[in-house]
C-alpha cells in the first residue's frame, strides 16, 4: 500500500521585529518576511523618535542650535556640533583662532573613540559576547566622558562649541589629561581586540556577511566607515580638510570585501588613528591665545545665503544645509545624518541573507536611531 | 571681504534697539517727579536707522571652465541658471533646472566621466513660500573631486518632480522625507509612503511655512532683564 502524502507547505512568514528590540539600538522596528532562515524582504520603520528637530531649530537663533545639535546625535555630539558651527561661520565669515580649532579637533577626536567605544561594547552584545566587550569598552568610554565632563560641565549634551569657536577656556590640565585617557584609551582598544578580532564565533558570525561593494556603497549613498569597508578611501579629514585637519599625518584604514567583519576593522584601525591624530594636536596646540575671535559681534546674524557644510563624524558624513534669508535664525536647516542614509541601504544589504545576520548587519551600521528620525 | 566687515558693526544699531520697553534713564526719571513725566525720547539719540541688509544673496556667475559648461555640454539643450554658493572651502557652484529636466542632468552628471558625480550626499527640500518649494541635491564625486549643487523649484499648486531613486538609490529615504515634511510628491519613486511621520499623516506637511509653530514665550534676552543680551556675555 502507497500512502499519499501531500508536500508540505512552503510559505513566507512576515517577522516584526522592534520597536522595542535589545538589538535595533533604539526605537527602531523592521518586518522581514523570512523563508525557512533567509530573509527575503525587509521593510524598515523609522520616525518612533522623530521630533521635528529641523522645525524647531528655524525658530532658534545661531547660538541655540548648537544645543539642538547635541541631542539628535548623542553619541558623536561634538561633530554635530562641529558642522553647525562651521556652516554658520562660513556664512559670518568667521575665522576661528588656533587655540579653539586645535582643542575642538581633539575633543572631535576623543568623541570619535568614545562612539566606536561603543559600537565595539554593542556589538560585541549583538555578535553574542554578552558583557565582555561592552564592559571593556564602556569602562573606557567612561574616562573619556569624564574629560568631557570636565571641560564642558555635562556629561552627555555638551554644548561647548560655539560660532567661532569655544564657550571657555578648558581646564588647566586639560593636556595632562588627554595624555592620560589616551593611554587608558589605547590600552582598551589592546583589549578589544585580543578580545574579539580573532574570537572563533566572532569571526564566525562577520565574515562574509552584509558585503557591499564599492560601487553600491557609493550608490546607496553610505558613508565613514562602512563606505571604507567597501574600499572607497573616502575621508572628509583628508579629501574635503576642514578646521586644521590637513596639519595632521594620519592613515584612512580601509577595507577589502565590505563586510561586516571589514566594518568592524576599519572602526578597530580608526580608532588607532584618532590616538594619533590627537597625540598630534596635542603637540601643536598652542598653549595660549584666544577661543573666540576678538571682534565677535554680540548677536549672530548671517547674510542671506546658503552652504553645506560636512564633517567626518563617527558614523559618515554629518552634512548639516543651512539657508539663511538674513538674520538670526535659520531659514531651513537640514541635517544630513550619516545614521539615515547608512540606513537606507539595510533592506539591499539584508535580502537573502539568513535571519540571525540580519541583526548583525544592523549591528555593523552603528546607527543612532536619535539621529536617523531627529 | 567687504560683507565681514559689515558683520562687524551690525550690533551697533541691535543695541540701540534693545531699549524699548525699558523704563527711561535715571536721569530722565529724577526731572519727571513731577505730574507730567516729560518725554524721555528727546534726550536719546535719534536711531540709526539699521543698515540695510541684503535681502537675497548676490548671485555671481561661475568663472569660465567650471562644471556648469561640463554640465550643460553633456546634456546640450537644458536651461541652466549656474551661480556660485559658498561651501566650506570657497565656493562651489550651483545650477537652477527646471523639474522635468533633473533625471536627464542627474544621470549624465553620473555617468559623463568628466563629471562622474556618483554620490548623492544630501537631498533637501526647502520651502520658499511665494517662490514656490525648492529641492536641492547636492552631488560629489570622489574620482574628480568635484561638487555640484542642483536645485529645481516646483509651485505649490503642482508640486510634482521626476524621482531620481532609480538613477542613485541614496536618494529613496531623502524623497520619502522631502515628500513627508514639503509635500513635494517624486513622481515614479518605487515606495512614496511616509518615513518619518505616521502613515496616515498624508495632508500635513510640518516643515513648510505656513504651519508655523505655537508661540512660545520668550523665556531669555530681553524679557529676562534689563539690557540683557547687550553686554558681553
Amino acid at each position: 500500500m502507497v500512502v499519499e502524502q501531500d508536500a508540505p507547505e512552503i510559505v513566507d512568514i512576515p517577522i516584526n521585529m522592534g520597536p522595542q528590540h535589545p538589538s535595533t539600538h533604539g526605537v527602531f522596528r523592521m518586518v522581514l518576511v523570512v523563508s525557512g532562515e533567509q530573509v527575503l524582504d525587509v521593510t524598515p520603520h523609522i520616525g518612533y523618535m522623530h521630533r521635528g528637530g529641523e522645525k524647531l531649530m528655524e525658530t532658534m537663533d545661531f547660538r541655540q542650535g548648537i544645543g539642538y545639535a547635541d541631542r539628535t546625535e548623542y553619541l558623536a555630539q561634538f561633530s554635530a556640533e562641529l558642522a553647525y558651527c562651521l556652516a554658520v561661520e562660513r556664512l559670518m565669515d568667521i575665522e576661528v583662532p588656533e587655540r579653539a580649532q586645535y582643542i575642538r579637533v581633539i575633543l572631535t577626536e576623543l568623541n570619535r573613540l568614545s562612539s566606536h567605544f561603543m559600537f565595539m561594547g554593542a556589538f560585541g552584545i549583538d555578535s553574542g559576547l554578552f558583557g565582555t566587550s561592552f564592559t571593556y569598552a564602556f569602562r573606557e568610554r567612561e574616562y573619556i566622558q569624564d574629560v568631557f565632563e570636565e571641560v564642558s560641565g555635562d556629561r552627555l549634551m555638551y554644548a561647548y562649541f560655539r560660532v567661532g569657536g569655544l564657550a571657555w577656556e578648558v581646564t588647566d590640565n586639560f593636556v595632562e589629561r588627554v595624555h592620560e585617557v589616551l593611554k587608558s584609551s589605547a590600552q582598551g582598544i589592546q583589549d578589544l581586540d585580543d578580545l574579539l578580532t580573532r574570537n572563533e564565533i566572532f569571526v564566525a558570525r562577520c565574515q562574509n556577511i552584509g558585503a557591499f561593494t564599492a560601487q553600491q556603497a557609493i550608490a546607496n549613498g553610505l558613508s565613514g566607515p562602512l563606505l571604507r569597508a567597501s574600499g572607497v578611501p573616502w575621508d572628509l579629514r583628508k579629501d574635503e580638510p576642514y578646521s586644521v585637519y590637513d596639519r595632521f599625518k594620519f592613515e584612512v584604514p580601509v577595507g577589502h570585501y565590505g563586510d561586516v567583519y571589514d566594518r568592524y576593522l576599519v572602526r578597530l584601525e580608526e580608532m588607532r588613528q584618532s590616538i594619533k591624530i590627537i597625540e598630534q594636536a596635542l603637540e601643536q596646540l598652542p598653549p595660549e591665545g584666544p577661543i573666540v575671535p576678538e571682534k565677535m559681534p554680540r548677536r549672530l546674524r548671517t547674510p542671506p545665503g546658503e552652504v553645506y557644510a560636512k564633517v567626518e563624524a563617527p558614523r559618515g558624513e554629518w552634512g548639516v544645509y543651512l539657508v539663511s534669508k538674513g538674520g538670526d535664525k535659520p531659514y531651513r536647516l537640514k541635517m544630513r545624518s550619516p545614521s539615515f542614509c547608512n540606513l537606507s541601504a539595510l533592506r539591499e544589504m539584508t535580502i537573502g541573507q539568513y535571519l540571525a545576520d540580519a541583526v548583525m548587519i544592523l549591528g555593523s551600521m552603528d546607527i543612532v536611531l536619535c539621529c536617523v528620525d531627529r | 571681504m567687504a560683507e565681514g566687515e559689515e558683520q562687524q558693526a551690525a550690533p551697533a544699531p541691535g543695541e540701540a534697539d534693545g531699549a524699548p520697553g525699558s523704563p527711561p534713564p535715571p536721569a530722565a526719571s529724577a526731572a519727571a517727579s513731577g505730574a507730567t513725566p516729560p518725554k524721555p525720547a528727546a534726550a536719546k539719540p535719534p536711531r540709526p536707522a539699521r543698515e540695510a541688509e541684503p535681502k537675497e544673496a548676490p548671485r555671481v556667475a561661475p568663472p569660465p571652465g567650471s562644471i556648469n559648461e561640463t554640465l550643460a555640454a553633456a546634456v546640450p539643450g537644458v536651461a541652466m541658471r549656474a551661480y556660485l554658493v559658498p561651501a566650506l572651502a570657497g565656493e562651489s557652484v550651483a545650477v537652477e533646472v527646471a523639474p522635468a529636466d533633473v533625471p536627464a542632468v542627474m544621470t549624465a552628471a553620473r555617468d559623463d566621466p568628466r563629471l562622474a558625480l556618483t554620490y548623492l550626499r544630501c537631498l533637501s527640500g526647502v520651502d520658499w513660500q511665494d517662490e514656490g518649494l525648492e529641492v536641492v541635491y547636492h552631488l560629489a564625486s570622489f574620482d574628480t573631486g568635484q561638487q555640484l549643487t542642483l536645485k529645481t523649484r516646483v509651485t505649490y499648486a503642482d508640486p510634482v518632480v521626476p524621482s531620481v531613486a532609480s538613477i542613485f538609490p541614496a536618494a529613496d529615504w531623502h524623497e520619502r522625507e522631502a515628500r513627508d515634511m514639503f509635500g513635494i510628491v517624486f513622481e515614479g519613486h518605487p515606495n512614496l509612503v511616509p518615513i518619518l511621520l505616521p502613515d496616515d499623516m498624508t495632508d500635513h506637511f510640518p516643515l513648510r511655512k505656513d504651519n508655523p509653530l505655537q508661540e512660545i514665550d520668550e523665556w531669555q534676552g530681553e524679557n529676562l532683564r534689563e539690557g540683557a543680551g547687550e553686554g558681553d556675555e
